[in-house]
């Protein structure tokens, strides 16, 4: 999305967590993870999977320390969705 | 000179994780329930939230064209929202801290000159002038 271009581009790292990956690629994210099969509003996982929410979240996390092609999406396989 | 749209912005992180802070952005249509509840047709407007803020003091809305089902948001904020979360990365080591500003829109306007050229770089000057080392995002 453009708002996260944009903080990058003010020099602060950015991970996009998204459910339409297709859409997002389109915008050539500076990083990006797709939950894989998580439906929109549930970026994280559903309402009280803390545990899960959690594992996406340090995913995400810890995305900003691997080497990826910027403008791609990884897919990212979460089992407890 | 504009940067092309084929081209990828891209910051290196600077910091060991536990070491940064982390703020949160969401197009979900979060925000302060004492806020102003988005516009129903559309709003540029973002928010910010604070970092300490108590999550029974947040609330969702979204413009109804765009057909978006934020109910699960409403039963627990953390699927777009992970605040709460993010404080256990915290706890846990993982991350540094929590940054003091998080940034809430809904995205969803036919104005989208204004979110290019006005909203947009207001969000990152906002975030750029807080305490931030790291953003992540969600968009629903």
């Amino acid at each position: 999305m453009a708002i996260q271009r944009a903080i990058e581009m003010s020099g602060v790292p950015t991970v996009l967590i998204t459910v339409s990956a297709e859409e997002s690629a389109q915008m050539r994210p500076p990083r990006a993870i797709e939950p894989e099969g998580f439906q929109v509003g549930n970026s994280l996982g559903r309402p009280g999977q803390v545990e899960l929410q959690r594992q996406v979240l340090q995913a995400s996390v810890e995305y900003l320390n691997k080497l990826v092609m910027p403008g791609q999406v990884t897919t990212i396989s979460f089992p407890g969705y | 000179m504009e940067m092309s749209r084929r081209s990828v912005p891209y910051t290196p992180v600077f910091k060991p994780l536990n070491e940064m802070k982390f703020s949160l952005v969401t197009t979900a249509g979060v925000r302060l329930s004492s806020q102003e509840p988005y516009n129903d047709e559309g709003d540029e407007r973002f928010y910010v939230i604070p970092g300490d803020v108590n999550v029974a003091d947040l609330t969702v809305n979204y413009a109804s064209p765009a057909n978006y089902d934020f109910s699960d948001s409403l039963k627990d904020i953390n699927v777009v929202f992970p605040i709460e979360r993010l404080r256990e990365l915290k706890e846990a080591g993982v991350i540094g801290g929590i940054a003091n500003k998080h940034i809430g829109l809904m995205g969803y306007t036919m104005r989208l000159k204004k979110i290019y050229e006005e909203t947009v770089p207001a969000i990152a000057r906002e975030l750029e002038r807080s305490n931030t080392d790291g953003v992540i995002l969600t968009a629903g």
